[in-house]
């Protein structure tokens, strides 16, 4: 399972991310796709992604059971916990830097 | 009164979990029906206090009222813990839940032949072999030192750690070697989830057989069925790379052995397994007693859940 939500980013991305995968709201897309499949996407992502942002999550072999990666600025920044990873809620006007933290 | 417009919270079974979540420094508190942690510069993170088995509290850690509720209402359990892992004092899952099951457990403790059945079914399951015949639980758990001694020394050569005992002051932390420093860590992630585990499923962590005379003695008698194929090779593992932060080293590593060995699915079941050894049925209420008024509500958690 593969979620990837986009925010403020160009249409010709989300058109193209809609050729692989399922808009089922605005900027939500979903899908099941292989791992190689899943690493071009987000390529794609990162060359279309512009001032907006995404994130993407998939199932893998994690114990939570899932990952996610993110890409460009928003107010909630991936952090990792002892092996777990969560995710933080940064306050107005303090706006962290959401890059991956892998 | 108007209807509460969301259904009410309830447990999830331990086995659906991830295994623990330590959390260094912040308030514990619950926005909007959320479990979060607030850190001095207002930045807050959820945690997903319903999908894990344990919260370990490090020092630096505030707690709420409302926090402690939603977690007791969700079945996990918080443990506030010491520096890197020495345990502090345990809540937040109120235990005790069953009757039936405290009643049963205490009654196996009780009874010698039971509790000499359970000690040769936990040596059983520890060591993959039965232990030797017409030995008392005290024999017994001087052959088990004895075996346990062998296989830590056994396990630093494997690793190429230098291992000179056990040993370790509790109430100093980083008084022990590296070695021994892992192993308490690792221990302590293991005692954590355990312990869950024996709450969830409805027993008291008090009543052991093994172990006795401390609030967690049933905790340790399940631990160390786990220790020597999960936290302890961890440990050793660890403990001979040297790391600059062993702690988090050895929690990473622990978490990878509790998801490869399936631990939180074999517990409960285990848990059952060793107590059913004793061979004697749970008991049934008594005919006088008063009957329950209001039925029990069909719960998706384990026995021991409240709600």
């Amino acid at each position: 399972m593969l979620v990837i939500v986009v925010e403020n980013v160009p249409p010709r991305l989300r058109g193209r991310l809609a050729v692989w995968l399922l808009e089922v709201r605005a900027g939500v897309y979903v899908g099941h796709v292989s791992r190689r499949i899943r690493e071009m996407i987000w390529e794609t992502v990162e060359k279309g992604i512009e001032d907006g942002n995404a994130v993407m999550a998939w199932s893998t072999n994690t114990e939570s059971g899932f990952d996610f990666l993110t890409l460009g600025q928003n107010r909630r920044v991936p952090v990792e916990m002892d092996g777990i990873k969560l995710v933080s809620f940064v306050p107005e006007g303090d706006q962290g830097n959401a890059t991956d933290i892998a | 009164m108007t209807e509460p417009i969301l259904p009410p919270l309830k447990p999830i079974p331990i086995k659906d979990r991830v295994s623990v979540v330590f959390l260094e420094k912040g308030n514990l508190d619950v926005l909007d029906g959320a479990f979060v942690v607030v850190d001095k510069d207002g930045v807050r993170t959820h945690i997903p206090v319903g999908g894990v088995a344990c919260l370990m509290l490090e020092p630096g850690t505030r707690v709420s009222h409302a926090a402690v509720t939603l977690a007791s209402r969700v079945g996990c359990l918080l443990v506030w813990i010491g520096e890197a892992g020495v345990r502090l004092y345990a809540s937040g899952q109120p235990g005790g839940a069953r009757s039936d099951r405290l009643l049963y457990q205490a009654k196996l403790a009780l009874d010698d032949e039971a509790r000499l059945k359970i000690v040769r079914k936990m040596y059983e399951m520890r060591f993959k072999e039965k232990p030797p015949e017409r030995r008392s639980v005290e024999q017994l758990r001087g052959i088990e030192g004895v075996r346990v001694r062998k296989m830590y020394e056994l396990l630093a050569r494997q690793y190429g750690v230098t291992w000179k005992a056990r040993n370790y002051d509790y109430e100093e932390w980083g008084s022990g070697d590296m070695p021994n420093r892992c192993l308490s860590s690792a221990t302590a992630c293991l005692y954590g989830i355990c312990e869950a585990a024996i709450l969830a499923a409805g027993y008291a962590p008090a009543v052991g057989f093994l172990h006795t005379g401390k609030p967690q003695s049933f905790v340790y008698d399940i631990a160390d069925i786990f220790k020597f194929d999960s936290v302890v090779p961890v440990a050793f593992r660890i403990a001979a790379k040297n790391p600059r932060q062993p702690e988090r080293e050895v929690r990473l590593a622990c978490r990878d052995a509790f998801r490869q060995t399936r631990l939180l699915h074999r517990i409960i079941p285990t848990i059952e397994e060793t107590l059913a050894a004793g061979g004697i049925e749970r008991p049934k209420a008594p005919e006088e007693a008063v009957p329950i008024a209001i039925p029990n509500k069909e719960g998706i958690g384990d026995a021991g859940h409240r709600g």
